[in-house]
């Protein structure tokens, strides 16, 4: 009932003329960020970071999440007609969808795929509603043994997810945590590693990393000949799936969202891992797998009802824990401390109006991104026209003015270039920077936690052991660790490595 | 090179952690990690496989925006963008001349109302008066 009432006085925030404003400018942004190849959900919340200075928490956060789970929506609209993923969660997306498109159901495939993601995205919503704020309750008896406890599970859990090798995962959160440390030691003063340069005292920003990894990173590795330009353009009145097809779609996009939205609570890139999951989990349970990569609409519904229900998932960890579940997160969280609203157990009680204002724009937001994004896919589509070689020096642009403005630094632009270099390097050599950007976003926290923590027990690790809500922490990290040291040494594919085999094998 | 750059940072102790100790715990890590993948290289594709095709690109983009990061306070927003985005239209896409002079410059006006008179967000001045 308190729910009920608290959720209540959330629509009477999200439902003011200025704040359905910027959900809408949010969403539409979002939808654009998710369509255009090259920029996704990270690069242009943080391109776009700048802007909600001016506004007030509420508006910032209602819009910037509007841009995340919008552009969810409009990745799926490049997968479908054009085979190109929007953005990374929709690479599943472009295998089944594409395939309908050719066969003449894109309409269908956009119908579905957005029918989908409402669904899924609603039931996360109503989800988030329910959890987070018992969850925000619990974790108010959390301490630094428990938070440090938390975040390694996170960091192993996201090496444990990930697609590639657990190492390489590891590896770069722990590159990740090392440049969080650069700066002012907030516990003694110290300059670590800013080699006199007076911006590198306030430690690197996550948003020049971010844009540098994901936004610079993605246009030096893509060369405008390798974008094609072969849309497929459906027509308004072939939107509408037949009955064989919605009986198609009913049960994947059940099980998506579920799937999807446990696994936006786990950290890592749980949008991306969970449309690569529900597309294994219909290929296992489906009593046609042959018709996987021929245009089957399960390939379609699962995948883009996870990566919605997901996106949703990760706010529970943020809002609940103040704790990022990715970068996008982080960035969001960011947004929140610009503010000055920390994110975390405290949230529900001491900004009710922020945190229900928060849950019940994302109930309009999902309203909007179905209105959005079938009527005026048209719309849409045609930006795609755009030649992407007078695109990408558009996105560089924004990239540019973005990083600088959040600090006015010039600093701020040459990491995101150097990011940029890495980023691409990185591509090349098959590491997965999303592992960097979470360390960087967790470094600060982990390292006050652990230090608190050892301070607290006067050195002695065992109080980590001897609190229950970190013991168990500790003890599923320990059991990850050691699920993944089995699938290693007995050099067998464990089930990511397969699920990575059959989606490259549809693809 | 972490180990080496971070002298005079301090351990401390269990009960009393000093400014090095979080740094000098990652860099160990990562050296351990890199041993780890180095002993797992067989299992990883030949570095011969990886596809540099895209290099050239990567490098005319780097060096033009680099350029453009350089020439950003002195030069101001408008001239700089303008030359940016001209810059990887003419020498990265070999995009007709005129085509992209007018492109560049209409793309970085909208920037400019956009960022600058829109949403109020103020851009370096530079060389011009505004």
């Amino acid at each position: 009932m308190e729910t009920l009432q608290s959720l209540l006085l959330g629509f009477s925030v999200a439902l003011q003329p200025s704040m359905l404003w910027y959900a809408f400018i949010g969403c539409l942004v979002g939808t654009l960020v998710g369509v255009l190849p090259g920029i996704g959900p990270l690069a242009g919340i943080s391109i776009l970071l700048p802007i909600t200075y001016g506004l007030d928490a509420t508006k910032a956060i209602i819009m910037l999440a509007g841009i995340y789970y919008g552009s969810q929506y409009g990745g799926s609209t490049t997968s479908i007609l054009l085979r190109i993923p929007g953005e990374a969660a929709s690479v599943m997306t472009c295998i089944d969808g594409n395939a309908m498109a050719k066969k003449g159901r894109a309409g269908a495939a956009l119908c579905i795929a957005a029918v989908g993601s409402f669904i899924a995205g609603t039931f996360g919503v109503l989800v988030l509603t329910a959890v987070a704020p018992p969850l925000a309750a619990f974790a108010l008896g959390f301490g630094p043994p428990e938070y440090t406890a938390l975040l390694v599970l996170g960091l192993i859990f996201l090496g444990y997810m990930s697609t590639s090798s657990l190492v390489r995962t590891l590896l770069m959160a722990a590159f990740g945590l090392f440049l969080g440390t650069i700066g002012i030691d907030v516990m003694t003063g110290h300059f670590r590693y800013s080699f006199d340069i007076n911006e590198l005292g306030d430690g690197i920003g996550i948003v020049p990393v971010a844009v540098g990894l994901f936004g610079l990173g993605e246009i030096l590795a893509t060369p405008s000949h390798q974008v094609g330009s072969q849309i497929i353009r459906p027509k308004f009145r072939e939107l509408w799936p037949n009955r064989a097809e919605w009986r198609d779609a009913g049960w994947p996009i059940a099980r998506g969202s579920v799937l999807g939205f446990l696994i936006g609570i786990i950290p890592g890139s749980a949008h991306i891992i969970s449309s690569f999951m529900s597309y294994a989990l219909e290929r296992k349970v489906s009593k046609k797998p042959e018709e996987f990569g021929h245009g089957a609409v399960a390939g379609v519904a699962g995948p883009e009802s996870a990566n919605n229900a997901a996106s949703t998932g990760a706010f529970v960890p943020m809002l609940a824990l103040g704790i990022p579940t990715g970068p996008v997160t982080a960035v969001l969280m960011a947004a929140l401390l610009i503010h000055g609203v920390p994110p975390g157990p405290t949230l529900v009680n001491d900004h009710p109006n922020i945190f229900w204002g928060f849950v019940a724009s994302m109930y309009v937001g999902n309203l909007m991104l179905l209105a959005l994004n079938l009527p005026l896919v048209g719309i849409f589509v045609n930006l795609l026209r755009i030649p992407y070689a007078y695109l990408y020096p558009l996105i560089i642009m924004f990239c540019v003015i973005g990083v600088y403005e959040v600090n006015n630094s010039i600093v701020d632009v040459w990491i995101m270039l150097i990011m940029g270099a890495v980023g691409y390097a990185l591509k090349k050599f098959s590491f997965d920077p999303a592992p960097l950007v979470l360390g960087l976003v967790i470094a600060p926290i982990l390292e006050m936690s652990l230090r608190q923590a050892l301070i607290m027990s006067d050195g002695h690790w065992s109080i980590f052991v001897q609190r229950p809500v970190a013991a168990v922490l500790l003890a599923a990290s320990a059991g990850l660790l050691a699920l993944s040291g089995i699938g290693y040494f007995s050099r067998r594919k464990d089930w990511r490595a397969r699920m990575a085999a059959e989606a490259g094998e549809d693809a | 090179m972490i180990i080496a750059s971070s002298g005079d940072l301090p351990f401390g102790s269990l009960s009393a952690p000093g400014a090095g100790m979080m740094p000098k715990v990652m860099a160990a890590l990562m050296i351990l990690f890199a041993v780890l993948m180095i002993a797992g290289a067989r299992e990883s594709a030949p570095l011969a496989e990886v596809d540099w095709g895209d290099r050239n690109h990567a490098a005319l983009v780097l060096i033009i925006t680099g350029a453009a990061v350089a020439a950003y306070r002195p030069l101001g927003f408008l001239i700089t963008m303008v030359l940016l985005v001209f810059c990887l239209l003419v020498i990265v896409e070999r995009r007709n001349v005129i085509a992209a002079a007018v492109y560049s410059a209409a793309l970085t006006l909208f920037a400019y109302w956009l960022f600058d008179k829109l949403l109020r967000s103020p851009l370096e001045p530079g060389l011009l008066w505004f």
